[in-house]
């Protein structure tokens, strides 16, 4: 088991270099930051002398070495445009983009796993089957087009939520913006959690089905219904219960196309969390901004795999045996 | 733990939702990039500075001076302006406001790079007395005051010693702010929320306006600012895409309003970068493919006024014949004769977020032209980077809008026409890199003359001129469209400039 | 992650192709959805011969002709579907459009594929060490979504080489980015079917003869893995197709004057509230067809072929 964690740790570290080199490649590429820190009737010598004293006139490894040692300080570097840390205007942004995929995971757990028993169960059940074609047409349709069509519909023609911001926000603690405790935090929620949602229902609904039906063929089913056990035990407590591994990988999987996903939500709906953050620093050319965001979102994808894997791991013995890969 | 929280926010919202009364919810395009007044000199910057700064005199909606910091002015000579200023007044930093703030802060203009042009007409400033001071025009100074409507003092003790410009660095003056107006700054989150209340001490307490808080979100998307109107989010929106104003207007409980307003949108052809854009012809030609008229009625739907000169009827340089003029076959003529039969390509830029349907006019421009054989590679840009490109001129074909600063047709020469001169800011948004010393001469000349009628045949020979040049394609007026709820009075603040006066705003109870 | 050696012990002879064939005419769905997607592909393909405008003409584009309603409502019969908003006809518009992403999308699976398989192959075939390591890649891939991949460097390339620049590589960049992206459902498929044949006798039976493993994992193993090749290949052509609108809709994908559904999509929809709602939802309807039938086609396909496919 030791030999696993650390096999995982070193993994994560070694992903982690990979990307804080790729980012740190943008901050040096992109714009020379020298363009940016002086006024336009600075002279050649003055910039140089600057540039000599930034140290950008060193090679590459120390200048990314240099560059590592700050951002394991926690120092990022400046954005342009916020003229802020930018490790202190990302955070600020975390708790919407949180709340936002928080909900939409709320309401996938709970609309998803209904219908996906439910189809599984009583597949020739007319419910059942205009789920699957409801999902499968969910499938198939993108979610800028869902977003699109929430707002035009449920804000623009029938006036029934908001779409765009946050709404009021109350601090919790003085750390973290929240949205969930006002009525109209709430309701600046709804449609972007909701078209969040369903972009990723479909298959989730899928998968479930596809899961507890070949669950209930399994002996140990068989031999739950023969011991007489009611029925939603056998469905909801055995069946359902062992279903759920494959779907926390697919749902650790799917993580990244939440992120994804939000970046899209939050352009359409205006909302103003990380994903709006990273295209609006995009448009204005912030790098620092951007490799920052590559830095921060990379970490966590990294951080949330290790822990499904481990939290697999430990739920999953046979894995410890064969931990690459099938 | 979770318990307490709820608690508190619902007392939150409680709390909340009776304030609400007067606060007004906006939703305008941009919010300001800095909080220092002099660093930018923009449509943002400027309405901001009417928000938390008090100029010393404004414009009114009939175009005449109304008296604010200044409670009178004199006019000693043809250079000189005595100003008397309003007693009693205090800065939001609790410093008292005198004659040194003014002088402090015409000092400023005067080196800040986006307004020096403007300033170096004035040379200097005397102090009488603490309410009183002498502003001296380096020449005879026809619009002096005009001017000194971009005076809004800054509060000296304050600001002293801190006080660098840097356009887009990071100051002192651009993150913290002490004026006089009507509202204080009490958050700002850049780019997604600026939140303003009520100055408890400010003087003018005969101003009818009854709003407490401003909070102020930009929302890039045109379709999305109409939305969070229609769906309450907001009360007042700017501004709203002209192609949906027809359907807001059938809203119930939703105004537009629009006023004309002197913002002329114009193409600079680069002759710098493009011998072919040396050829009179050619400009010509350009000129005559580019259909105005067409791009007002099918992009704007009518809210604009096709340009074909830069001043617009209210400036003394407007000359009545020159009308936008469209005549493809004539175009097409004049590209032979220069030997451009073939066509050629060139680059253009446009903001996509700076001016309503930017990019839809730029796209319909770059089909206009090849009608006449001008391949146009079109790219357009966030206006935050836009600017940065146009002022390093990197495209053959810019665009850009410009509102007279002066409310009179030499601003638009002198920035736009006019030679560059990096030393004094004239023709510091030439993008077509055109040098016209004759013309030069009379933008300098018109500059100085007090004679009302000699400086308007100045400025008539000046813009007859830059149009039998084809220096630059007009495009058209810009109209102003604002929408807000019915109980916000909005028509009778804003104004053709596009500076609302919030402090002077009136929400009705329901 | 269990798979049931059962599924994939099975090479496919003739007779299962034929018997997959009937089955196949017998589900009028999955014919419909295969017609469809041959539709598209026509369509596509003879896209400058069915448009009834020349997009290239610079007449093509007169704002004299903007917003004009389809033709069962405005009655102008020139444009069959109307115009956008820069009077160009949306019928030639959605042609081309369409012509765009579903050539990003096959081009991008293309690499997708060539990779995976290639990748696969090497993995199963060989094991061990260079097995651990490009499964473990593969992980970290699958690991970071595709989309977002692709956005954090479509964004990078934008800044990098200036929108100009980009304007005119839109198209190459897009099919590298999503073609680069999820090479790891192909390999991880390819070699747990490798790992299965390995193991058969034909396969010892050909190496004892000492055929080269190059050819041993291209002329045999391969051709037995071509069932679940193929579910994986026709559901990520769509997953490729919705990538890309979503990136255009971004802004990050092709630009306005060389417009794919995507950006269609995203001009339109500011003229929806304006009442030509045509700008926006034809494109989007078009877009939604072709997903789906590309779904069903895929559905159908993993029912029939019954391959165990690595799901994301």
């Amino acid at each position: 088991m030791l030999i696993f964690l650390l096999r995982r740790l070193i993994q994560a570290c070694f992903v982690m270099i990979i990307i804080s080199v790729i980012s740190f490649a943008i901050q040096g590429n992109l714009g020379d930051p020298i363009q940016q820190m002086v006024s336009v009737t600075a002279s050649q010598d003055e910039r140089n002398q600057l540039r000599e004293s930034l140290g950008l006139n060193d090679n590459f490894i120390n200048q990314y070495w240099r560059f590592a040692k700050k951002a394991v300080q926690g120092d990022l570097g400046t954005s342009f445009y916020y003229k802020k840390p930018v490790l202190e205007v990302i955070f600020q942004k975390v708790p919407a983009t949180l709340e936002l995929a928080f909900c939409a995971i709320l309401l996938i757990i709970f609309v998803a796993t209904p219908c996906g028993v439910l189809a599984a169960i009583k597949p020739k059940n007319p419910i059942s089957r205009l789920i699957m074609i409801v999902s499968s047409i969910g499938l198939s349709v993108p979610i800028f087009i869902v977003a699109i069509f929430m707002v035009y519909f449920f804000s623009i023609e029938w006036n029934v939520a908001p779409s765009f911001g946050r709404g009021e926000t109350t601090e919790i603690l003085g750390l973290w913006e929240s949205g969930l405790f006002t009525k109209d935090g709430l309701s600046h929620l709804l449609l972007p959690s909701l078209s969040l949602a369903i972009a990723l229902m479909p298959i989730f609904i899928r998968l479930i089905r596809a899961e507890m039906m070949e669950v209930l063929q399994s002996e140990y089913i068989r031999f739950a219904w023969s011991k007489g056990l009611s029925t939603p035990r056998i469905y909801f407590i055995h069946a359902l219960k062992n279903t759920m591994l494959p779907i926390i990988t697919v749902g650790g999987i799917q993580a990244g196309t939440l992120v994804a996903y939000t970046i899209l939500t939050e352009t359409i709906f205006q909302w103003p969390g990380m994903g709006f953050l990273f295209m609006d620093a995009v448009s204005r050319v912030d790098t620092p901004l951007i490799s920052a965001y590559l830095i921060v979102v990379g970490g966590m994808f990294v951080m949330t795999n290790t822990l499904v894997d481990l939290v697999y791991g430990l739920v999953n013995p046979t894995v410890r045996l064969a931990s690459h890969g099938i | 733990m979770n318990i307490k929280v709820m608690i508190a926010g619902c007392l939150a919202l409680l709390l909340l939702s009776k304030a609400s009364a007067s606060t007004l919810r906006m939703a305008f395009n941009a919010d300001p990039i800095s909080l220092d007044p002099h660093e930018h000199l923009s449509e943002g910057t400027l309405q901001f500075s009417h928000l938390v700064f008090d100029p010393l005199l404004r414009w009114n909606k009939q175009g005449q001076f109304e008296s604010r910091l200044a409670t009178k002015w004199q006019r000693l000579d043809s250079r000189t302006i005595r100003f008397y200023l309003r007693q009693n007044v205090t800065f939001h930093s609790g410093n008292k406001f005198s004659a040194n703030d003014v002088a402090y802060t015409i000092n400023r203009l005067k080196i800040s790079p986006d307004f020096r042009a403007m300033f170096d007409t004035i040379d200097s400033t005397s102090i009488i007395d603490d309410y009183t001071i002498d502003v001296h025009a380096t020449t005879p100074n026809p619009l002096l005051l005009n001017i000194m409507t971009y005076v809004f003092p800054m509060d000296k003790t304050f600001y002293k010693d801190q006080d660098q410009i840097i356009k887009y660095g990071e100051t002192f003056a651009s993150r913290n702010v002490s004026g006089t107006g009507p509202f204080t700054l009490v958050s700002r989150e850049l780019g997604s929320r600026m939140e303003l209340k009520r100055s408890p001490a400010y003087w003018d307490t005969k101003s009818v306006g009854n709003v407490d808080q401003i909070i102020l979100t930009p929302i890039r998307a045109d379709s999305t600012r109409l939305a969070a109107l229609l769906s309450g989010d907001v009360d007042f929106i700017f501004p709203i895409s002209p192609i949906d104003i027809e359907r807001t207007k059938r809203a119930s409980g939703i105004q537009v309003v629009t006023l004309p307003s002197t913002r002329i949108l114009l193409l600079h052809m680069n002759q710098n970068r493009r011998e072919e854009f040396q050829d009179i012809r050619v400009r010509k030609a350009i000129n005559l493919a580019i259909n105005q008229s067409l791009i007002v009625e099918k992009i704007q739907k009518g809210y604009a006024t096709p340009a074909g000169q830069l001043s617009s009827d209210r400036f003394l340089g407007y000359v009545k014949n020159l009308k936008p003029e469209y005549d493809l076959a004539k175009a097409l003529e004049l590209m032979k004769e220069a030997g451009y039969e073939k066509g050629f390509r060139i680059s253009m830029m446009a903001p996509n977020n700076r001016y309503l349907n930017d990019e839809k006019i730029a796209q319909a421009i770059s089909a206009m032209l090849a009608r006449i054989n001008i391949t146009v590679d079109l790219k357009t840009l966030p206006k935050a980077q836009y600017f940065k490109e146009f002022n390093n001129k990197t495209a053959d074909i810019m665009m850009l809008g410009w509102l007279s600063d002066t409310m009179d047709s030499n601003n638009l020469f002198e920035f736009i026409i006019a030679c560059q001169d990096v030393e004094t800011g004239f023709g510091a948004y030439n993008a077509s890199e055109y040098c016209n010393h004759s013309i030069d001469e009379n933008i300098k000349q018109a500059n100085r003359e007090m004679n009302p009628e000699r400086r308007i045949r100045l400025l008539q020979q000046i813009e007859q001129a830059v149009y039998n040049d084809s220096v630059v394609v007009p495009l058209y007026w810009q109209q102003l469209t604002w929408a807000a709820k019915n109980k916000v009075r909005i028509q009778d603040i804003v104004n053709d400039q596009n500076y609302p006066y919030l402090g002077d705003l009136v929400i009705e109870d329901e | 992650m269990k798979y049931n050696k059962k599924d994939l012990t099975h090479p496919i002879s003739g007779d299962r192709w034929n018997h997959i064939w009937s089955g196949f005419i017998g589900d009028k769905l999955a014919v419909l959805a295969l017609l469809i997607f041959l539709f598209y592909c026509a369509i596509s393909l003879l896209a400058p011969l069915l448009a009834p405008f020349d997009i290239d003409d610079p007449a093509f584009m007169d704002l004299m002709n903007s917003e004009i309603a389809p033709s069962w409502i405005s009655h102008d019969y020139r444009f069959l579907l109307g115009t956008d908003a820069q009077g160009r006809d949306l019928l030639s518009v959605i042609l081309y459009g369409t012509r765009l992403s579903l050539t990003i999308g096959i081009c991008a699976v293309l690499i997708q594929a060539t990779l995976g398989i290639c990748i696969g192959l090497i993995a199963g075939y060989l094991g061990g060490r260079i097995d651990n390591f490009l499964m473990r890649c593969a992980d970290i891939q699958l690991s970071f979504s595709n989309m977002m991949v692709a956005i954090v460097f479509l964004a990078i390339f934008q800044s990098l080489f200036g929108i100009a620049m980009y304007q005119q590589l839109a198209m190459v960049i897009l099919i590298l980015v999503i073609g680069l992206t999820e090479w790891p459902l192909f390999a991880r498929t390819v070699r747990a079917s490798v790992l299965a044949e390995k193991q058969q006798e034909y396969v010892d039976a050909a190496r004892v003869m000492g055929i080269s493993s190059k050819r041993i994992m291209f002329r045999h193993i391969l051709p037995n893995t071509l069932s679940p090749i193929l579910v994986i290949f026709t559901v990520q052509i769509a997953n490729a197709i919705v990538a890309e609108a979503a990136l255009s809709f971004l802004g990050l994908g092709m630009p306005s004057t060389e417009p794919s559904l995507g950006s269609l999509i995203a001009e339109g929809m500011a003229y929806m509230f304006a009442g030509s709602w045509w700008i926006c939802v034809i494109p989007s309807v078009t877009l939604i067809i072709l997903i789906l039938a590309m779904n069903l086609l895929g559905d159908w396909l993993r029912d029939h072929l019954n391959p165990k496919v690595y799901k994301d």
